[in-house]
């Protein structure tokens, strides 16, 4: 375990050793990037504050991103129902994928008031359309071959797609869900911004004090919160794929 | 105008390694055109020798660390963002105050009754405020949070404000209160400077470093400026127009109006266009110490030149 987290280790202490660097030596003014000594340290001071912050977003970003995970694998099956169906629905899907949230979010404060309704609501919306895209993509390419199989064996349709195109699917859909939950941390940022709590708020109240080093010490946190969503897509990841599939072999 | 000065520092480096024009000098803003910028607009840089490029500003535009990092020669900052700075190691330096009285403060419903931001923080409902600014925190200390129900401002946006009757709202009491009155709305407005806090807003800035290298460049800047303010305040017709086409979001009619209303806050009988003293200074740096904005005090003296 250790070994295999030595390569990811490397780059993160080299980029920190020399910003630390940059910073000391004066190559980089502290108020432009803050050393990652005073992004530690601020991380200490505002403890509370900040970790209090990320549980919140955490929370309203794996809401949105459960609802995106459901809501974007029922869109793709009834998306895969039919080639008429795709035609006629599946170019709206890509709405949510080209949605500039910034220009929505004071909307989306209107529609749900302020507070965690705002913010799972940009999580989900920018976080939707990878699992819909990967998702059908991944029930639209079932071989063939045992597709033939099941209808030989007079399976039904539900069968069909519970037994055979889901399980064929899931690759792709996981290959989804890793990139929606990235997506999912930074709508909820983007939420928490208009609609005011966690670590969007955090940022946007010490960046108008010029903490740089809050800041970052808060985006710190952002991508833990990210890191640690991936980790757990890819933990169900092995635990469903590692029987038969090459990619966790 | 700190509300829409949010400090975003990727932005800075990033401006900073953009390059510019040779000969050209840039003044940053921190929003888009309209009337608080007017005298920038209608200035005679090129009767001093300059060939100035104004870089119209939105919600987050860090004119702050873009002067502190040269990626702008000048900028628009508000005395108390310029204060922090200096505390930082960000040596900016104030040149001209537009606003000598602070434009900042919170619009509400007439039809509440208020009567002093206090009794606003008595009676609930919600408060849209950048809680980063020193007077958000300032109203926090002196009348507390705990009945109203803080939340992000909107920026410019009044939506909110004009779909509920308690909502109240961090304003430039020049503009924000205009449009929402266009609107239909009956409004009333508070301005900040009751509770004390009056730093210069929309001041005109340059780094520490340029200044030493190019005393006569920013003293031509300055004298521009300055006459340029003195004309749009006689007549802000002509550049009210050329803004108008760089920002049409707002009204002709209501670039007129807020002209005409902010004139007040910017010229003071007795105190020449733009200049600024050491005590106001003091005093504002005083109130960010107690405040807990700075660590260390920056020297007033530092902080600013009447050129």
């Amino acid at each position: 375990m250790i070994r295999r987290a030595i390569p990811a280790l490397i780059p993160l202490v080299v980029v920190t050793a020399a910003a630390e660097l940059a910073v000391r030596y004066g190559l980089v003014k502290s108020y432009l990037l803050p050393a990652p000594s005073s992004v530690l340290r601020a991380l200490i001071e505002s403890r509370g504050e900040l970790f209090g912050a990320l549980l919140t977003t955490s929370t309203s970003a794996l809401v949105g991103f459960l609802l995106s995970t459901a809501i974007g694998i029922a869109i793709a099956v009834f998306l895969s129902s039919s080639r008429a169906i795709q035609r006629a629905f599946y170019p709206y899907a890509v709405f949510f994928q080209t949605v500039p949230i910034i220009a929505i979010a004071p909307l989306l404060v209107i529609w749900f008031g302020y507070g965690m309704r705002t913010v799972v609501a940009s999580a989900f919306v920018v976080s939707i359309f990878p699992v819909i895209a990967n998702t059908l993509s991944g029930i639209l390419s079932t071989e063939p071959a045992l597709r033939d199989l099941f209808r030989l064996y007079g399976a039904s349709t539900f069968t069909t797609l519970w037994k055979l195109r889901f399980p064929a699917a899931l690759p792709q859909i996981l290959t989804g869900l890793r990139v929606a939950s990235g997506l999912a941390v930074i709508g909820a940022i983007v939420g928490e911004f208009i609609g005011g709590q966690g670590l969007g708020s955090v940022v946007d109240v010490a960046r108008t004090q010029q903490r740089v080093d809050k800041v970052f010490a808060a985006v710190l946190l952002a991508s833990v919160l990210g890191l640690a969503l991936f980790g757990l897509i890819n933990l169900v990841s092995y635990v469903t794929l590692r029987r038969w599939h090459a990619s966790e072999q | 105008m700190n509300r829409r000065t949010f400090v975003f520092t990727g932005g800075a480096a990033l401006l900073a390694a953009c390059g510019k024009a040779p000969g050209k000098t840039r003044l940053a803003l921190n929003w888009k055109p309209d009337p608080q910028f007017g005298g920038f607009y209608a200035a005679p840089y090129q009767a001093h020798g300059l060939d100035v490029e104004i870089l119209p500003g939105g919600a987050g535009t860090p004119t702050i660390q873009m002067v502190g990092a040269g990626s702008a020669e000048f900028g628009v900052v508000s005395a108390d963002e310029l204060v922090v700075a200096r505390s930082q190691g960000n040596d900016v330096v104030a040149l001209f105050a537009v606003f000598q009285q602070n434009p900042q403060g919170i619009m509400v419903h007439a039809s509440r009754k208020l009567t002093s931001l206090a009794d606003l923080l008595k009676s609930g409902g919600t408060l849209a405020i950048q809680r980063g600014l020193p007077y958000a925190r300032l109203l926090e200390k002196q009348y507390g949070f705990g009945k109203v129900k803080v939340v992000p401002s909107p920026g410019g946006d009044i939506s909110a404000f004009l779909a509920d009757k308690n909502f109240a709202q961090q304003c430039f009491i020049v503009s924000e209160p205009l449009t929402a009155k266009h609107q239909g709305a009956d409004v009333q407005v508070f301005p900040v400077s009751d509770t004390g806090y009056n730093p210069y807003t929309t001041v005109l800035a340059t780094s520490d470093d340029y200044l030493r290298q190019n005393p006569d460049r920013a003293k031509a800047m300055v004298a521009a400026v300055r006459e340029g303010w003195r004309a749009y305040l006689d007549d802000p017709k002509p550049t009210n127009q050329r803004m108008n086409q760089l920002n049409p979001s707002m009204a002709p009619e209501v670039f007129a109006e807020v002209a005409d209303a902010q004139k007040p806050l910017i010229e003071i009988a007795g105190t020449p266009l733009g200049s600024m003293t050491k005590e106001r200074w003091e005093m504002l740096i005083a109130q960010l110490k107690e405040l807990g904005d700075i660590q260390k005090a920056p020297s007033a003296a530092d902080c600013f030149r009447n050129l």
